[in-house]
């Protein structure tokens, strides 16, 4: 399986966002947010897309499989 | 369901083994203990004092199938109720006291002995119902695409468990006479698959929440 990195803590923090205001705006749980961050979690498509679209980033810029 | 309709519901159980109680003293005291003891059901002729007796089951009959109608349309609605909140339902951890009657399985070895009776041995399913314990803690938990994914995952695991203990459960078994009794053999496939049972229905809840829970208490809020 592809090694998954995750800058999404970077990029949150960028645009000033909690954890919990990120997961409110993309309907996900805190906890989804946190393992998301520590590239424990695989997001789906449609939650990638979604945060991508929050923190303004692309999305390869976020999510990274190398 | 609400606490009033809780309560009529508890009155009429109450009402219900009670107009039974009472039918079956007037059966003991009146009418020589007519539908009360064992009888030929073809040689029955009716009598206006197995009124109160008749009329009394019938009650009670009718107030159980209610009940399991109202239980079903309620299970319904909280179904319902999941699917439009995106919640995991509100049950109370302390259901899980339910397992305790799981110890009830253990009756069966004193049952059997007596007068062959297998039935109590299920009772080990009600094992099963420790998991209330766990589904009770993650009550009301909003389910996003990861929570449901460890459902499926928890769910999975569980299942697998228990299709392996049957599997070996049936290898096991299937050669018949154990220590020279087909009954013990039914006792054991009894025993076997409602601990199998049991077991799906408590990990499928217990590895949700380890997998819903493991390593948050180390994080922090950031």
């Amino acid at each position: 399986m592809a090694e998954f990195k995750c800058r999404l803590k970077k990029y949150r923090l960028l645009k000033d966002l909690t954890q919990e205001q990120l997961a409110e705006k993309v309907g996900v749980r805190r906890e989804t947010i946190m393992r998301l961050e520590k590239a424990q979690y695989n997001p789906s498509l449609k939650l990638a897309i979604d945060i991508s679209r929050i923190v303004e980033a692309p999305i390869e810029e976020i999510f990274i499989f190398d | 369901m609400k606490k009033n309709t809780l309560k009529i519901w508890i009155g009429c159980g109450i009402f219900c083994v009670l107009s039974v109680v009472l039918s079956s003293w007037y059966a003991v005291t009146y009418n020589d203990s007519r539908l009360v003891v064992p009888m030929d059901a073809g040689s029955y002729t009716f009598q206006i004092k197995d009124l109160p007796m008749i009329l009394s089951v019938s009650l009670f009959c009718i107030y159980i199938f209610a009940l399991v109608i109202g239980i079903m349309v309620c299970a319904g609605k909280r179904q319902k109720n999941m699917l439009k909140t995106n919640t995991t339902r509100n049950i109370s951890p302390k259901l899980s006291f339910l397992g305790l009657f799981g110890f009830l399985g253990f009756a069966g070895f004193l049952t059997y002995p007596i007068d062959g009776t297998v039935f109590p041995f299920m009772f080990f399913l009600f094992f099963g119902f420790f998991g209330f314990f766990y589904e009770g803690k993650m009550s009301g938990t909003f389910m996003d695409e990861r929570f449901r994914e460890n459902t499926v995952r928890a769910q999975l695991t569980a299942y697998k468990t228990t299709f392996v203990i049957t599997f070996l459960a049936l290898i096991l078994l299937c050669r018949g006479k154990l220590f020279g009794s087909l009954e013990y053999t039914l006792i054991a496939v009894i025993i076997v698959l409602s601990l199998a049972l049991a077991c799906g229905l408590f990990l499928s809840e217990y590895l949700l929440y380890r997998y819903d829970h493991d390593d948050l208490t180390e994080e922090s809020r950031e």
